[in-house]
């Protein structure tokens, strides 16, 4: 049962890993990386390691996705003007 | 207890039929401004009913459940209210055709 | 499509290699030397009811140390960079917020910073520490820009906060040296009653230290990204 969720929750992040990659839109791609990193919390969670859990969802899925459209927006200024 | 029990299952179980729903309704609305209304306003009611069910399964959860739900009934209407503002303020389409369209601000 | 063929044989023959070391990989339940002694030795020696936190802040304190200062250097790097195109105004009200969004923030924005300070407190106790505390309070840094994008209050207490923090972490870092056993050693203070909130000598000092640093430094970054307008 734990594998099997297991199994689905990796699948669904190595999937959004892929579209983080190949997606032409930048939007899109760091929404997927934060997906990514959203998946890989619920998984530390399952593994008991809720401490990692929280890094990563504050970190990784939280900030880093901020960030990332932060510069993103600063771009889209720059290349129109 | 057992009604207790039964009464949580339930909630949880129309709970989780609205988060459906809500999900169904992202991929199926014609436009952004519907979208809007099917992500955050059906998936507000599901979260709430699927805590409220799990308060009554686990009546001992109940005090952080509450705290839960305070913090979504919040935080939800924000954020729809700020997404559709910006998709007001970027001059995205509404969808053709529709009726009661938002009027042009003088 | 050749590099994109060389890749993917790449991933694959990667893939392949750790599929053998995952097969060959036995799943032991024990632990290993370093892990056990932790375990075993971790609450009495610091008196930390979580043992991650007794390796991060106290064993490996080092280490969290020296990423405390990538952090920094990496916060510095950001604000040097952007520094340059600061000197330019915003113009004008840069699309008015909203008023409900400002409620909101004005609510939300000091519960937020009080879960980031419960988060570090009480980096001894529960999950949490130093690091997540601090991104809890960076995340609320973002809503108070959210809501108010022309705010600049605060840059001052950020820089002086994250100085001050960042001082006393290895000024009660070598304290340890003299008054106890070695760098970074948490007992220089009374251990206290074990799970209580002022237990664990210095951990709960240093991991809010820790805290501060971080979520200054983070909301550092986003101040730099904030004001670096076109």
């Amino acid at each position: 049962m734990l594998l099997a969720l297991l199994a689905i929750l990796i699948v669904v992040m190595l999937a959004a890993a892929v579209l983080a990659l190949e997606h032409g839109k930048l939007l899109i791609g760091v929404i997927a990386a934060g997906l990514v990193s959203l998946i890989a919390s619920v998984i530390y969670v399952i593994l008991a390691a809720p401490d990692v859990a929280m890094t990563e969802a504050a970190i990784g899925s939280g900030l880093s996705t901020i960030m990332f459209l932060y510069v993103i927006s600063r771009l889209k200024g720059d290349t129109h003007g | 207890m057992h009604i207790l029990h039964m009464a949580g299952a339930i909630t949880l179980l129309l709970g989780s039929i609205f988060l459906v729903l809500g999900a169904l309704g992202v991929v199926r609305m014609p436009d952004s401004y519907n979208r809007i209304q099917a992500g955050t306003k059906a998936t507000t009611l599901g979260t709430m009913l699927t805590m409220a069910g799990l308060g009554m399964l686990h009546p001992g959860w109940l005090p952080k459940l509450a705290i839960l739900i305070f913090f979504i009934i919040i935080t939800n209407p924000i954020s729809s209210h700020v997404l559709a503002k910006v998709m007001h303020d970027l001059k995205i389409p509404v969808r053709a055709g529709a009726k009661n369209t938002p009027r042009e601000e003088e | 499509m050749v590099k994109k063929a060389f890749a993917f044989t790449l991933i694959l023959g990667m893939g392949l290699l750790f599929y053998q070391l995952y097969r060959q990989r036995s799943t032991s339940t024990d632990l290993n030397k370093t892990a056990r002694y932790y375990v075993e030795n971790g609450p009495k020696e610091t008196g930390s009811a979580n043992v991650v936190t007794s390796v991060v802040v106290t064993y490996r304190g080092l280490d969290t140390l020296g990423e405390v200062t990538i952090l920094f250097v990496a916060a510095s790097i950001i604000g040097f960079f952007l520094k340059n195109q600061r000197n330019r105004k915003l113009e004008g009200a840069p699309g008015e917020t909203s008023e409900l969004l400002h409620t909101g923030s004005v609510f939300l924005v000091p519960l937020i910073f009080l879960l980031g300070v419960y988060v570090f407190v009480n980096g001894h106790l529960s999950p949490g520490g130093g690091f997540q505390g601090g991104a809890i309070i960076a995340s609320g840094t973002v809503l108070l820009f959210l809501a108010d994008p022309s705010i600049g209050a605060g840059r001052g207490v950020i820089h002086v906060l994250e100085s001050f923090s960042g001082m006393l972490y290895v000024g009660l870092a070598v304290a340890g040296l003299f008054l106890a056993g070695g760098f970074l050693d948490n007992r220089i203070m009374p251990l206290g009653h074990f799970g209580t909130l002022l237990s664990a000598g210095a951990i709960p000092v240093i991991y809010s230290l820790i805290g501060l640093k971080v979520g200054a430094e983070l909301s550092s970054i986003l101040y730099a990204l904030k004001d670096a307008k076109e």
